[in-house]
Order: structure tokens, then sequence, then C-alpha cells
């Protein structure tokens, strides 16, 4: 006989079923964060909790919500956290980008030592597809195909004779990224010619000069990942939230919100959009969420009266994902790199067992 | 200036921090330095030489019948003007040029500037018919030597140069100076803090004990003098025998024993009771002080004429069996001169001084019945500080006595040869200039020679320069020279009148705990000024002389003292104070002299002296501050020239000293004067309670919502933080440097970080910080740090060290002189060279500037000649080499690049040259950080950007701490800080953590409310490793965070082999020599008690110094072996085959040897 799943309708009394998809915002810390992974957790009930690869494809879903060049804002329904993790994981420190790793120093007279202006100049974001070179090996040779090559010289001087006091009359006093000059390698400039290689942003300020000084110097960008080194990172930052459920208790009568009641405005936040849930309206007030996405945990006190009407919670399996780019990649593909990224751990996994299957393991890469 | 007074506003908070920017802006933080130096550069010094006697020379020939005696001659010298020039310098090649200060650190020089005097020259001649001729020679500027001069003081070259002649001579100009340049190296003169002269102490004596109360007073004319100390002691009943009661005795320079006092009023002249009882009581209607007089009298009764007092005191005196015509007239001259110097040493003082004695006895009677309590000695009051001025005085008054005796010395010498002198000649320029030198230069104050107890050790410190704030806080520093073992508390411990001059949080911890101190922010260290018009004035408010008036005026009047000498008595006190405050406030006597009115005792008390601690504050008139919106206005107006001494001179401000400050009443706030208070007889005002503050707690915010010793922790450690030390670092070759890569002002700033230009030179970061409990690395102290953000620069530093050599001339046996050379020295002409690389020696044998090096190779390859005429080079094989090695490496331990190699020529014209060698240090476990309330930690793993928790905005922390950190410590200012940093970087303002103002948490919570987040700073974070919720929120927000400069990197060691020393060939210690880590008593107890003997042995023996001997098996003593021929003997005991062959420490080897050489033979019987 095959059993009923948990997540079958009506197969939980309600407040397990609550404490199963929700964890709950208590008043000063939240509770029931723990996923209940076990399949036969709910077997006191009768009830399968294992995975299944059928209701996964049927619940899953993704929603996108927000698209620019910089930020992908979507919605991953029906994920475990750790998948969801994962992902975040990945495009911090596994997603690779190109950025400066060798730099050759010609000449720098600058005020700035020559570490901390390489260091500068590696956190540089570059904007090449990383997918279209190698990562280098430590003794490779440098060739078209692992390293791109830029080159600095700028030199500060005086554009006329003293102007006088306050007056800036200074060439190349301020070196900024647009200074970074790209030189192509073997048939780069072909490869590329669509979208040559430079530096994402070009007011990104490197070093200041005074007359007389100047910075000579050839940088060499590598393939990397963010685990090596933050410049590699491909995102500024990528991080998810859990959807808030907000249930309300009971409903307010007139009276007692004439009494001021629920809404305690001198206590509430005076931004509106810092409102998370309000009142409407009318002749019977009725309880509304103003921002149904909004974040919660922060607005639960304020309300000092509301405190025990309004239920908060988060829904376990929503995610609401948010990744920001640095400008190698688009953030949508950054999101596709990343899960390719699993894929091929995954796969990388099943391999490595299946040759402990066939007895023929041998030591991991 | 006028103002119109009745419509203009009252000001408010904020008007004034108008007035406190406006007291800086003129002072600047080391006023006290500055004003001291001037003072002794303008004044003292000439003092000192106009109070040098005349020398007389008489010769004394030696007899020459050949040649008549017909003319007399007597020589004198007088000492004239003194003139100082600006810092010169004269190269070894004898060019004469400018000296500027950053070319004096770079090159080891002495910032100094020459001084010259006028000497005359007078012979007077007397021929034979008994004709007085005198002949005057004035010898124009003579070259005396060279003295230091203090940076920005008048005299420096740098005075009143604009922020760009500053940066142009290669100056910071944040830098305030206030230290002095000796052999390159930056010395501060520490204030010394000492007890006041010329005022009466009286002390009740812990019992049991002879005496019930003592008086003390160290009375000196000047402040340059030593002080004589007096004495005058109430002894227990029964301690006199055949008197009833308690008698005074009073100690008498150069007397030996202690006098009964009414001796002393004989001895002065004073001879019936009545005379004495009316000096001592003034009136007679207190019966029970009469009483108490009484058995004094009695004791003294068999002394009954002013000769025999005398005689009893001379025949106490220090030479015995003389006549007593000559006792009478040594104790005569005792009391004139040695007693009581500062009520008068000329002739008729008698009734000064008895009135003096008088008003001591009356003092110390008071005392022992009860009738005023007994004087407190920690009373900030009685202390006066030595600053560099008074300090350099006592030194060059010393060394001006040193060159007038050698002066003397040398032309009577000539003289007595019969031969004429030179004045200039005479007059030997080093005294002057090394005797200063050496004393900046060493710390030890006082000449070696005069009195070996009086050299103060420490004085002269080199100034700290690791971070801006440091240096600052070293120039206001404050020393108590009391033994740091003292046991006693009290010296130590805050005093209530410390309030506003000396700092409550910042003190060392440990042994110098409460002894070293450092001046509040407005702190003011009074300079002197002449006691003559305050004299003047008095005279012309007929204030009656003590000469001239009856005993009985006295009670009803009241006594005036002037730097604690009794010049009289006035009739109507409270008019004489008020026009002496006025004139005080219009600047027509000195503003730092203070008027202190002891209703109590009757006495008006003025000083003028140096050292005393002032502080200004507002003054108030009719409950209403004096100055007025329209000042404010004035100062905030750029045009206008109204300025801090404006302030001053209108009488909106004054200086109190801590002693006045009893005096007065203060409002702690503007919001306390209103009219409707209780309290309505203010008479100042604070100008504002943070100021009560010195430098380094100047830095905390929120210091009043910390617990008071975590102030006191952050104060020492905000001095070991790194971040800009000062903006001309890189023209410097500072011996130890770091520098912060990005340092951020806070976000939270206290309005005086101001004027400790805080902001412009910070040293630290804004951190993201969560306070929480995260994988368990961050327990007891030690912190999370996100690896990401130290990738992108998060803390780190650049370190410099330079490392600094000459060309020494040396000198053969045969007296050649031969130099040192800088050159890369080859392996086959020079002896003596390591074993390490001298690859990276340019030609000169210097690394060229962008050299990377590593541990141990050779920065600076120089060579040192060898006597090749030496006997000693018995060796063959030693013939080749020509020269020694003595070339420079790097630290083992250290890495890095060259950054600059300086080569230049020293004092002496040698070859001369400075390495800075630079490297990064990246945060990594072990290294440590501080928040800004004594909240330090070490790193305990760095964790990458996605194993960090994250918040629902993606924001991860730089920093972890720990919650545990927080409740014992209490440094609730931390948490608050976090909360307006919080705020801050929302509204992309400063927040204002300045102590003792009216922000609160509910208000800055509110704030942080409004832009949505949590009220109290917390945040709902995920788990970066699970990506789950966590269960409690986190308080989250950016702290600043300082780096400290302890980091592993400079501690990390370790040793399995390595050197030893050459005695007892026992293993090295410490980690700059590669050696051993110590096992200790404790741990070899430790192995004892767990029974694991040969461990110890091991650790003890094998791994230190094991040694082989063998020893003859019938006496026990070492025998004679060979072991390449294998023969063994025993010389003493004809013994070739008993021997045996023993394994002992090599230091007991060295035992039994040197016993053996005191003729005790160690057996050691096998």
């Amino acid at each position: 006989m095959a059993m009923r799943h948990v997540s079958d309708p009506n197969a939980l009394p309600a407040h397990l079923e609550l404490q199963r998809t929700q964890l709950s915002l208590g008043a000063d810390a939240p509770t029931h964060t723990a996923t209940v992974e076990y399949a036969g957790a709910y077997a006191a009930h009768d009830l399968d909790n294992s995975f299944s690869l059928a209701r996964f494809r049927r619940d899953f879903r993704v929603a996108l919500h927000h698209l620019d060049e910089e930020l992908i804002v979507f919605d991953l329904v029906g994920i475990d956290c750790a998948i969801a993790n994962a992902f975040r994981r990945i495009l911090l420190a596994e997603v690779p980008t190109m950025a400066i790793e060798k730099v050759f120093i010609l000449n720098n007279t600058s005020m700035l030592q020559d570490e901390v202006l390489a260091h500068r100049l590696g956190l540089l974001p570059i904007r090449a597809d990383p997918r279209k070179f190698h990562s280098r090996a430590p003794d490779e040779d440098a060739n078209e195909e692992n390293v791109i090559s830029f080159r600095l010289k700028v030199e500060c001087s005086r554009q006329k004779p003293d102007t006088g006091k306050g007056s800036n009359d200074m060439v190349n006093d301020r070196v900024t990224s647009a200074m970074l000059q790209w030189i192509p390698q073997g048939d780069q400039q072909d490869r590329f010619s669509a979208q040559p290689i430079r530096p994402v942003h070009d007011d990104i300020l490197i070093a200041k000069l005074r007359p007389g000084q100047e910075i000579e110097l050839e940088a060499w960008c590598e393939k990397g990942i963010g685990k090596t080194h933050a410049k590699w990172s491909p995102v500024c930052t990528a991080s998810y939230r859990l959807l808030p459920a907000i249930t309300f208790a009971s409903t307010p009568r007139a009276h007692e919100k004439a009494a001021g009641g629920w809404a305690d405005d001198e206590a509430a936040p005076r931004r509106p959009t810092a409102r998370l849930f309000d009142l409407a309206e009318g002749e019977r007030p009725t309880p509304l969420v103003t921002r149904p996405r909004g974040c919660s945990m922060c607005l639960v006190r304020p309300y000092p009266n509301w405190a025990d009407k309004v239920k908060l919670g988060k829904i376990r399996d929503h995610f609401i994902f948010s990744v920001e780019t640095t400008g190698a990649l688009p953030p949508e593909v950054l999101f596709q790199e990343a899960v390719k990224v699993l894929m091929q751990k995954a796969s990388d996994i099943a391999s490595l067992l299946k040759d402990v299957a066939a007895g023929q393991a041998t030591a991991a890469p | 200036m006028e103002f119109d007074d009745e419509d203009d506003e009252e000001i408010n908070q904020e008007d004034c921090w108008a007035l406190i920017t406006a007291y800086f802006e003129e002072k600047g933080l080391v006023r006290q330095q500055l004003d001291s130096f001037d003072e002794f550069i303008m004044t003292q010094m000439q003092e000192i030489v106009d109070e040098a006697p005349q020398l007389e020379l008489v010769p004394n020939q030696q007899h020459n019948p050949t040649q008549q005696a017909n003319s007399e001659r007597v020589y004198a010298i007088s000492f004239g003007q003194i003139y100082l020039s600006k810092p010169t310098w004269v190269e070894p090649d004898g060019e004469t040029t400018a000296m500027f200060p950053n070319e004096a650190r770079l090159r080891n020089l002495t910032y100094a500037a020459p001084i010259y005097m006028d000497i005359t020259r007078i012979t007077k001649t007397t021929d034979a018919d008994g004709v007085e001729e005198t002949e005057e020679e004035s010898i124009p500027k003579v070259f005396l030597g060279q003295v230091p001069i203090m940076l920005r003081s008048t005299y420096c070259m740098l005075a009143d140069s604009s922020d760009k002649e500053l940066s142009d001579l290669g100056e910071c100009p944040y830098d305030q100076g206030g230290y002095f340049v000796i052999n390159g190296s930056e010395k501060v003169l520490i204030a010394q803090e000492k007890m006041t002269n010329n005022a009466v102490y009286v002390f009740a004596k812990k019992q049991p004990s002879k005496y019930s109360h003592v008086a003390e007073l160290r009375s000196s004319l000047d402040n340059s003098r030593p002080a004589s100390s007096m004495f005058m002691r109430l002894l227990n009943a029964g301690q006199v025998k055949h008197v009833n009661g308690q008698t005074m005795h009073c100690t008498v320079p150069y007397i030996r024993s202690e006098v009964p006092v009414v001796v002393i009023f004989r001895a002065l002249g004073f001879v019936s009771d009545r005379d004495i009882l009316e000096h001592i009581v003034c009136d007679f209607s207190d019966p029970q002080l009469m009483e108490k007089v009484r058995p004094s009298l009695e004791e003294a009764r068999d002394i009954q004429t002013k000769s025999v007092a005398l005689d009893y005191i001379g025949k106490r005196g220090p030479t015995q069996g003389v006549t007593q015509a000559k006792r009478i007239e040594y104790a005569k001259q005792c009391l004139q001169k040695e007693m009581l110097p500062h009520v008068g040493i000329k002739e008729f003082c008698e009734t000064k001084k008895a009135y003096f004695l008088g008003y001591m006895v009356h003092k110390l009677l008071m005392s022992a019945m009860g009738g005023r309590r007994p004087d407190d000695r920690d009373h900030y009051a009685q202390k006066r500080l030595d600053l560099a001025g008074p300090l350099l005085g006592q030194l060059f008054r010393q060394l001006f006595r040193k060159l007038s005796k050698d002066v003397q010395k040398f032309a009577q010498k000539k003289l007595d040869l019969g031969q004429d002198f030179s004045a200039i000649e005479a007059v030997k320029q080093k005294t002057i200039s090394s005797g200063l030198k050496y004393a900046l230069a060493t710390g030890n104050w006082g000449q070696q020679k005069s009195a070996p107890g009086s050299v103060r050790a420490g004085v002269s410190q080199v100034l700290n320069r690791l971070t801006f704030a440091s240096t600052l806080s070293h120039l206001r520093r404050l020393n108590t020279p009391i033994g740091r073992e003292g046991k006693l508390a009290k010296p130590r411990q805050l005093h209530n009148t410390h309030w506003g001059m000396v700092c409550p949080a910042e003190t060392p911890e440990g042994q110098a705990v409460g002894l070293v101190k450092n001046l509040a922010l407005m702190a003011y260290i009074s300079v002197g000024s002449a006691q003559e018009p305050v004299l003047e004035f008095l005279e012309e408010w007929s204030v009656e002389n003590l000469e001239e008036i009856q005993p009985s005026a006295i009670p009803a009047s009241t006594k005036i003292f002037v730097n604690g000498a009794w010049v009289g008595i006035h009739h109507d006190p409270d008019d004489l104070v008020k026009t002496l405050r006025s004139l005080r406030r219009s600047e027509d006597i000195s503003a730092e002299v203070s008027v202190v009115r002891d209703i109590q005792a009757k006495e008006l008390r003025i000083y003028c002296d140096p050292g005393r601690c002032c502080r200004p504050i507002f003054i108030v008139e009719d409950q209403k501050l004096k100055i007025r919106k329209s000042h404010i206005r004035k100062l905030n107006d750029q045009e206008d020239e109204f300025s801090w001494s404006h302030c001053l001179a209108n009488g909106l401000v004054e200086y109190i000293d801590t002693e006045e400050e009893e005096t007065v009443m203060i409002a702690m706030n503007l919001s306390d004067l209103r009219p409707d208070n209780y309290m309505y007889r203010y008479t100042h005002c604070e100008i504002h309670p943070s100021m009560i503050l010195g430098i380094c707690a100047s830095i905390i915010p929120f210091p009043d919502h910390n617990q008071s010793p975590r102030n006191t922790y952050q104060s020492a450690m905000g001095k070991q933080a790194m971040g800009v030390y000062i903006t001309n670092y890189q023209l410097r070759m500072d011996t130890l440097a770091h520098v912060l890569y990005y340092p951020q002002k806070p976000l939270g700033i206290t309005r005086s970080m101001k004027y400790l230009h805080f902001r412009e030179l910070p040293s630290g970061i804004n951190a993201t910080v969560a306070i929480a409990c995260y994988s368990g690395y961050n327990q007891e102290d030690s912190v999370l740090m996100n690896q990401s953000s130290i990738d992108r620069g998060f803390f780190r530093s650049v370190f410099y060290r330079s490392y600094r050599d000459e060309e020494r001339k040396m000198f053969s046996r045969t007296g050649v002189a031969q130099s040192e050379h800088f050159e890369r020295p080859n392996r086959e002409t020079v002896n003596g060279m390591r074993n390490c690389s001298y690859d990276k020696l340019d030609e000169d044998g210097l690394v060229p500037p962008g050299t990377r090096i590593s541990g141990d190779d050779i920065i600076i390859g120089k060579t040192a000649p060898i006597d090749t005429q030496a006997e000693d080079r018995l060796d063959a094989s030693q013939a080749r080499y020509q020269r020694r090695d003595s070339s420079t490496p790097l630290r083992s331990s250290e890495a890095g690049y060259v950054d600059q190699v300086l080569l230049t020529t020293n004092g002496e014209g040698r070859k001369f040259v400075k390495v800075r060698v630079r490297s990064v240090r990246i945060p990594q476990i072990g290294d440590k950080f501080a928040s800004r309330h004594g909240q330090k930690g070490t790193i305990g793993i760095t964790y990458r950007q996605e194993d960090m928790p994250f918040s629902c905005e993606g924001i991860s922390p730089d920093i972890v701490v720990n919650p545990h950190a927080i409740p014992s410590r209490m440094t609730i200012g931390h948490l608050v800080e976090c909360l307006l940093s919080k705020v801050s970087s929302l509204t992309g303002d400063e927040g204002d953590a300045t102590p003792f103002t009216s922000v609160t948490v509910d208000e800055i919570s509110r704030l942080l409310q409004n832009f949505g987040y949590q009220k109290r700073g917390f945040e709902v974070m995920y788990n970066g490793h699970t990506g789950r919720r966590m269960d409690a929120a986190i308080f989250l927000g950016p702290t600043y965070y300082q780096r400290l400069k302890h980091m592993v990197d400079d501690k990390i060691h370790s040793r399995a082999r390595g050197p030893v020393t050459l005695l007892t060939r026992q293993p090295m210690e410490g980690r700059a020599r590669d050696g051993g880590l110590r096992f200790g008593e404790m741990e070899r107890d430790c192995m004892i008690s767990h029974g694991v003997a040969a461990i110890l042995k091991e650790r003890l023996m094998d791994a230190s110094d094991a040694f082989r001997v063998h020893v003859c098996d019938l006496c026990g003593m070492i025998a004679i072996a060979n072991l390449n021929k294998g023969t063994f003997e025993c010389r003493g005991c004809r013994n070739k085959t008993k021997i045996s062959q023993i394994f002992i420490p090599y230091a007991c080897k060295l035992l039994f040897q040197e016993l053996m050489a005191m003729q005790i033979a160690p057996r050691m019987m096998t």
C-alpha cells in the first residue's frame, strides 16, 4: 500500500503543516529553522516524507521579478535550502572570471607603493567573457588563450606654468581605469572584435599623481575563481531571503482601531514603505498586507499592540534570490553558470561513485 | 570692545564648540611644551647668566726675584647679554648652513641653535703709587655652544610657516612640534610632577609615634634653587622630660638636632613670652590655643635671651669646638640665610620670619586641636609641573656654573704662569652643547658628578610615532617621580581635583598606574609671571606691611600671601579680590595669576609661579554667561580677528587653577544657569564636560556608557593602533613604522576628534561587525574575519623598518687611521663573510631600491680593515684576507622590498647610510584587532564571504565577535557606537558620539527604525554554510575597529637546533637570535609530578648542553683524554686504566672548573 506523502493536501494536522512549511518569527528570534529531511519523520502519522523527483518537478517554480544589466531578482520555489545555498556559494566562489593577476611595474614614482598599486589593479572588474579563456596552470606559458594583457602608461605634468593658487592645472593627476589599454595578443583582436576587452567601469580611481610622477606597467589578467581570491568573484553579492507569510489571528473591530488598539501610530515607523501591513480604510477595517514580499522581522516589534494579533512566518522553500554582477557577465548568465558548476560537481561525484562501485576508485583529483 | 548686552542672546551648546575650536586654533595641543620652552629661551636663560657672579682673578705668580713687582693687576670677567640665532649647522668641511628639522632627522644631526654671549674683561691695575686704573674690554658675541631647539617654538625654523611651506620642507602640517631632534631621534621632555614650594602642610602622624602632628614646608626663594625643607613637629605628651603636655620642635637647616620652637623665636629676637605668644595666637582671646603653647614656653624657660638662644642653636651646628662668638654668628647666618629663604634672606627679616613661624605654629596647633582638617598631600593644588622650560633651566644653570668655573680655572692657570689669557679661548663650547645633548639623548637629567641621587632617569623619551594620537598623547604626558615599587595607593588614585586637568581614563596599567598621567584637552600649565606687578598693586591698595602692624590686628583682617610668602594684611578683602579679578580679566595683570580667597582661614593667596595646572571656564555673572551670541558670531566670522585671546582679554572666560577652583561655583551645563534654579550662586560655568578627557580617551565614542577600566584599556590600546602616523612618513626613515592601506574616519565621531586631526589621520576602519557565536572559532576573545574582505584590502598595512650604518674610523695598533668602507665584499679577500646572499648588493655596497629581499640577505655591505701587521695572524690560511666583513643582514624573520636608500654624511662627516625596507602585512590568523572600547581580540579563523552569515540584504560581516565579550565587561558604548554607526551609514553623516551630550539610545533607535530596520540593530541572518536561517537575531552594524601592532609574523618562532651561548653552550635566548624555548621551573615541576624523569633529562640536558668528560675513577677529577690515540690518563693518580666516560651538562663542567680555581675539589665518583 502506498503511503500518502506529507505534501499532499490536508495530510498533516494544520499546526504541524505550518511547522513543516514555515518557520515562525518569535518576539526576538526565528524558531523552527531546521528542515525536516528524514524520510520517516512523519511515519507516526503514516505519512511519507521522502524526496521524489516527480513531485519536485511538479512543484518547482522559478519566477523572474527584476532584471537589468547588474541585478536579477527571482523566486526559486520548491527547493531545499541546501540547494539554494549551494547556488549562492558557487556564485560567490566558484564561477570563474578574469582579473588582473600579474603586474609588471616598469616605473612607478607615485606615492602608492608597488604592492598597493598591484592590489588595486587586481580588484578592477574586467569585461571579458571568462568562458572564452582557459585558466593558466602554475608553470604554463602565457598565451592568447589564458592571458589578457593591459598596459598603463601615465605621466602627470603641469599644463601651463603655475596659473595661480587653487586652480587645477595638472594633466593626468587622476589615474583611472579608463587609462588601462588593452593589448590584444594573438588572435584576440579578432575573437573579441564584437566586444573589445576593457575594464567594466571607466571611472575607477587607481592612483593620484603629482606633476613629475609617472606610472608605467603591464598587467596580465588570468582566469580564476573567488575561492582563490575575492577579486575573481563574479558577483557583488548573491544572496536570498525567504518569502514572508503573514497571517492575522483575528480581525479587529472598529472601536478597537478607534481606541488605538491595533495600529499604534506613534510607535509605527514614519515611512510608509517601511510598513509591512496596515489597516485598510473603510467601514470595517480589515488588516491588509501592504508589501507581501517585504522583509518582516524588523517590523514586528514597533507595533506593540499587534504582536499577538499577527503571526509572522517565512515559507521554507520559497527563496527570493538576488544576484548582482560585477559586470563581467550578465547576472542571468551568472546563475546559469552556477547551475552548470553544480551539475558538473554532481556528475563528478556520480562518476566517482561509479568508479568506486566498479572497484577502480582512484584518488579524487 | 562694546557689546549691546541687553538684547543679546544667550549662547547654546553648539556655540561652546565654536569657542573650543577657537581655543585649539590658537593653542594647538602642545602649547604647554612650546610656551615653556619659549619662556626658557626668552627670559630664563638670560636670568641664569645674570645671576652668575662676576669672576674675580688675582694672579698668584711665582716669586721671581729678577722682576720687580711695581704694579699689581687684578682681573675680572663678567657675563653679559646672550644672543641666540636660528638653528644652523657647520658641515665638517667648514660650511655653515641653516638647518631644517627633517635634515636633522635624516642625517642623525642635532637640531640646535648656537648661542653667543657678550663677555667683559676688566683689568684693574694698581701701580706702585697706589693709583688705580680700570680698563674694560668687552668681547662681543663669544660662541657659548649649541642649544637644542624645540620644533615649532619661536626660534625654530618652522615657526609661523604656512602649511605649504611646511610640506615643501618635508614636514607634516599636522605635526605640532613640541619635541627636540637629538642625533636624529625625536625626544620629548616629559613633564615632571612635584610638590609645590612655600606652602605649609600639616599632617597628623600615624600613631603610635613620637609625634602627633607635623607641619612641613619646602621653602625656596625662586624655583631654580633646591628647596630647603623645614619640619615643625608637635611631640606627644611625655616625650620631653619635666614638661607636662605637648611641645613643638622644629628643624633648622644645617643644625643637627631639632630645636624647640620658642628657642627660634628668641633667637630671632622675640624674647618675652608675650611677644612670642602674640606672633602665634595674635590675640589672647582663645585660652585653649594659649594653653597649647604653654608646654613649649615651659620647655624653653632656661633660654631666656637672644644670645643664649643663638648659642643653643650654634652648639648644634656642624662645626664643634669653636668660640662662642663664632657659634652665635653661625647661628645668626643660619637663621638669616637658610631658614625660610622665601620670606627673605637679607638682613632685618626677623619680624617677617617670626610672623611666618608663628603662622606655622598656629596652623600646626589648630590642626592638633581639630580646628582645621589636616592637609591633603594628593590635592592637585599642591602639585607643580616641571615642563621643558624649567627642566632645561635647571640643566642650563648647572652647566653654566660649570662653564664659568672652567673659565675661572683656565684664566687662573694662565695668569699663574704669568701669561695673558683670552676670554674666547677660556670658554669651552663643549660644556653646554654636549651637556644639554647628553641629557636630552639619554634622559638622565642633572649632572652626574654633582649629586648622584639628583639624577632623574627617563625625563627625555623617544617620541612615540606609532600612531598620530600616540604622538600627541606622548607630548602631553606627566610623570610623578615616585618609586614604582611604592605600595602606597594614595598618590596613584584619581583625585577630585584632577577634574579638567588630568585625564581620568588615560594611565598605564601595572606598576606605573596613576603615576604616569596625561593632560586633559584644555588643561593649561602656567609658565610663570613676575610677582612684582602684583606686589606693587597690593601696595597701592593699602595692604599693610607686617613690620607696621600690631599683632592684635591680624585676627580681624585677612592675611595676604603671594607665592606662599606672607606679605601683609588687608581689612577689606572683598573689594581687593574683586579688583584683582577684574584686573586679571582685563589682562592688566597676567591671566594666569590665581587669586584664592579662603574665607574660613581669612587668607588671600595669590600665585603667579610656573607649573600650576589651570583650565579655562566661562565667567558667569548674575546667572548669565558673560559670553554672548555676538561674541560667537565674531568668532565664527573668518574676517574678524576676534579669537580666543580676545575672549580672555574681554573677561568672557578665564583660567582657573586647581586651588582657585575650590573657591568658585561652577555650573556643569549651560542649562544649569536658569534663573529659577535653586542654585543661584554660580560664578563660572564649564565650557564642555567632555574636555576633562585626554587625547586617547577623546577618541572613544560614548565613553560615558562604558565601565571605567575599559576606557583606560582603550586609552592604552589606541596607542598601538596603526593608521597614518604622520603625513610625511615617506620622507622619514623611522626605525619602525606601520601604515594602514585604507584608513577611514569613524562613523561615530566625538567632537574632540576635530582638534586631534583624527579624521585626517585616522587609525582604523569601519568594519561591519556581527556579535554572534558562529562556528566556535571566536571563543575567548578571538574573532572571525572575512577572508574576502581581506582580499579586497581590509586592514592591510605596510610595515617599514630602517637599517642604518656608517663608515667608522678605525685605528690600527700602529696608530694609522683606517676607515671602514661600504662595498661589495669579495669572498677571496674578505674574512668572516656570512653564509648568505651578497648578490643583491650594488657596486657601492648597498641594495638598490625595489629589490626583493628575504631573511638574512645582506642589505648593507661593509668591510673593516684588519691589521695586517698583527702578530696573532698565525694561521697562514688567513694571509690572503685583507679586510674583515662587517655587513648588515636583513632580520632573519622578515622579508620585503627595499623602499628607499639614503646615503649621506653624518655630523662627523662620515659616510652614513639608511636603508628602509618595506613589506605588506595582510591580516591572518593570530593578528590582533580591537574596537574602541577596550575589546581586543585576535583572529581565530578567516572565512570567505560564502561561509559568513548573511542578512536578508545579502550583507555579510567583516568581523564576528563573540557575545560573551560583552556582559562581564559592560562596554555598552560599543553597542551604542554600532547602533549609531548603522544610522550614520544610512544617513551618510557622521554620528555624534561625544560624551556628556543629550544623545540617547532611544533617539538613535527611532532613526534606525525610520530606515526600515529593527530599531535595536538586530537582523535575521542566514547561516553561510547550511543556508538556513539562524535561530537568533544577530546584532549587526558598522563598528570602528583598529588593527594593533601585534602580529603573529613578528612573534612566530620555533627551533629544533640552533646557536648556543659561548659561555655555557646552552641555547640562545630570544627569537631574534633563533633561540630556544625555555623549559622553566614550572614546566620542570610538571614533569617531576608526572614522574617522567627521562623526558626531563632529555629537555634539560640532551637537548641543551650535554658534554662528555672523562673522569678518573680513583680521584673523581677530570682526566686527560686523547680520543685520537685512545689514551686516557689521570696524572695525579698515575692512573691510565681506571677512567670512566660520563655525560654532564656543560654548565656543570664549567661550575666544577670554577670551583677548582677556588681550591675546592668537586669529585665525580663513578
